[in-house]
């Protein structure tokens, strides 16, 4: 079965508004309420034919423009003209011009942020310098630190490997090196660094699967972690206060 | 207050380190090497970079000479043959490679995978950086669209942190966002942000 699905991701109904008015060749400033809300109803059923969830917000706008027409359709009283002080009609468009300004600036910030990832700075010489963390019992952070951290360490490893290598891979699973771990905590200290546990770790893929283990450890309340400004994760048997 | 990066310095430490750097600038004590011992600093610094107070402190100098000092290394890193430059992010100097050296990096990490943001943080982050302090609710009508997942992401990210509250019923959080945020935008100041495009209507004037 064919289908075709034209649907454009859409960040809301002001992004898709802004779409069809384009699409449509509307003008934005006179804008034509009637073909918008015509257009945005057949978008929307489109939407519904090929089962796709419509988002909530998406109705309210609808609503919006609905009664906007159904208004129009309405005999005009003029006893309300006086008091009616502000046009849906320009409100909408203040709206659409207002959202359209910042989906315009977050295309330029976005040039920013990719040209930043193409200048690289090093890390500061001066960890080794610093006096070690004296609170080492204190085991906070969140799993995004968590992440973060890993991320930052396999970069630091990509770094330091030659870059013409070849090595066979053994493979181990996460239950085993979770077997390998515990045998090694017996000989660590109370509260550990990730790197105690990698120290004859050669491959990414090893490195990651102790991350995994850990993670596992963790989650089952056999390990405590916390990260400090360095990135390194220290670990601490749970149970051991 | 004299600090090495995050770190308080003790008396004695403070002391030793100003007793120090006199004796260097008596032996050498010319603009020439100070803008080489400010070169060095920064090499140690890294990607933490450098605020210019850290500067006035370490060299035990003042606002314009280490300015002047900046400016004089900038110039010598913009020439063609440095593959690395001085940059100010977030009001931090720090050295970073030109972007030119990426298709060679590139070559050398095969798998550097630059990171994405999505449109949706885009929007958010910049609706954010040029209305900051803002409130969740008024990010929501701009967008038209539910937010709170999106502030959370950001905030997870450290790119955005919460800055007190709004006076507004219900006392609302704040957003504004945060070094990071400058840093992986390539800004020094907020007032660096590519103005808005203005859109007027033009027919308007006819009938002023």
């Amino acid at each position: 079965m064919a289908f075709n699905l034209t649907t454009e991701k859409f960040e809301g109904p002001l992004d898709l508004m802004l779409h069809l008015i384009r699409e449509q060749k509307l003008d934005i400033f006179d804008l034509d309420m009637e073909a918008l809300t015509d257009q945005y109803l057949a978008y929307l059923n489109k939407m519904e034919e090929l089962h796709l969830e419509i988002e909530s917000e998406y109705l309210l706008e609808l609503a919006i423009l609905i009664e906007y027409k159904s208004k129009k359709l309405l005999p005009k009283d003029e006893k309300d003209e006086g008091l009616q002080v502000e046009d849906p009609k320009e409100l909408l468009v203040q709206r659409l011009l207002e959202y359209q300004k910042y989906k315009e600036a977050s295309y330029k910030l976005n040039d920013n942020y990719i040209s930043r990832q193409e200048i690289f700075s090093k890390s500061p010489s001066y960890e080794d310098y610093l006096e070690k963390d004296s609170d080492e019992n204190k085991i906070e952070g969140n799993p995004n630190d968590l992440f973060k951290a890993m991320n930052r360490m396999l970069r630091k490893m990509q770094l330091s490997k030659p870059i013409n290598t070849s090595f066979a891979n053994k493979e181990i699973s996460i239950d085993d090196r979770i077997l390998e771990i515990k045998a090694q905590m017996v000989d660590l200290s109370a509260t550990f660094n990730f790197n105690d546990l990698v120290t004859d770790v050669g491959s990414i893929s090893e490195y990651i699967i102790t991350f995994l283990a850990i993670l596992d450890l963790i989650k089952d309340h056999i390990l405590l972690f916390s990260i400090d400004d360095m990135d390194n994760i220290y670990l601490k048997k749970a149970g051991f206060n | 207050m004299m600090t090495i990066i995050g770190r308080e310095m003790s008396k004695s430490e403070k002391a030793r380190w100003r007793n120090r750097i006199s004796k260097v600038k008596k032996v050498i004590g010319q603009e020439k090497d100070l803008q080489a011992i400010i070169e060095g600093l920064l090499y140690i610094a890294g990607e933490d970079g450098l605020k210019i107070e850290q500067i006035m402190m370490a060299i035990d100098s003042n606002h314009d000479e280490v300015s002047k000092l900046l400016r004089a290394i900038r110039e010598k890193y913009s020439q063609k043959t440095s593959g690395i430059e001085l940059v100010t992010f977030a009001s931090r100097y720090k050295f970073v490679t030109k972007d030119f050296i990426y298709p060679y990096a590139v070559k050398l990490l095969d798998t550097a995978k630059p990171q994405t943001l999505s449109q949706s943080a885009l929007e958010t982050l910049a609706i954010i950086a040029y209305k900051q302090p803002i409130t969740r609710v008024e990010i929501e009508e701009l967008r038209g669209v539910s937010s709170e997942m999106m502030l959370r992401k950001l905030l997870s990210r450290g790119l955005i942190k919460e800055s007190g509250r709004s006076s507004a019923p219900g006392r609302p959080i704040l957003y504004e966002v945060t070094d990071e945020f400058m840093d992986s935008f390539k800004l020094d100041d907020l007032k660096e942000l590519p103005e808005l495009p203005e859109y007027e209507n033009e027919q308007e004037d006819l009938f002023d």
